[in-house]
């Protein structure tokens, strides 16, 4: 039986994971900014807290971040 | 934000330096060994890269404080996908590199990385930032 391609993908495949490397942490710092706006909301006088909070959030998704988009340097 | 908040971000960005150049004489010695003065640069480059990636988040937060609610979150956001662009612009730069020993690099990056995340827990964990201001 004859292999057909019904799709082809061409260019270079680690733009796909500079991509993801991207998304999820967005969504990830997206989050933690969201959610620590609602809380201050409710209860303006913790803003001082809930920064220092949201600051450890924003560090460990940036990690993911900053982790992924290194990896070429290992994958290439 | 409070002086105990001040004192937080001052003590994480001090100790953090302290960790990242510690990972940067330790990996700097592992890359020279295993591949000459290439692995060392690499080595210094990424724990350079991480100092300057991780403070700013530090920073941007610590002075994006002193600031009314929208600016905080514009300097925190906003510096953000600043560095993160500019990560990706210094990465594809070295990539290509012929003085770069990738998995060198890429190793002190991830080490202190999760050195910085490690006293970054830690000192906001031990703070005690009180909830009226000073």
């Amino acid at each position: 039986m004859d292999v057909t391609n019904i799709a082809a993908l061409s260019g270079n495949l680690a733009v796909v994971g500079y991509g993801l490397a991207a998304v999820g942490p967005g969504i990830g710092v997206g989050l933690v900014v969201s959610k620590t706006i609602e809380s201050i909301a409710r209860q303006p006088e913790l803003a001082a807290k809930l920064q220092v909070t949201m600051w450890l959030g924003i560090a460990f998704t940036e990690a993911l971040a900053l982790i992924g988009l290194a990896t070429p340097f290992i994958f290439a | 934000m409070s002086k105990a908040a001040n004192n937080l971000f001052r003590r994480v960005l001090t100790l953090g330096s302290a960790l990242i150049g510690a990972i940067a004489v330790l990996g700097g010695l592992i890359g020279y060994l295993v591949a000459g003065t290439d692995g060392l640069t690499s080595a210094l480059i990424g724990a350079a890269l991480t100092l300057v990636f991780v403070s700013l988040t530090a920073m941007s937060v610590w002075f994006g404080s002193k600031l009314p609610l929208g600016g905080f979150f514009g300097l925190v956001l906003g510096g953000w996908l600043i560095k993160i662009i500019g990560f990706v612009l210094v990465i594809g730069a070295l990539k290509g590199a012929d003085f770069i020993n990738g998995p060198v690099l890429f190793f002190t990056l991830v080490a202190a990385i999760l050195g910085t995340l490690a006293v970054d827990s830690v000192a906001a964990l031990k703070a005690r930032i009180p909830v009226i201001g000073d």
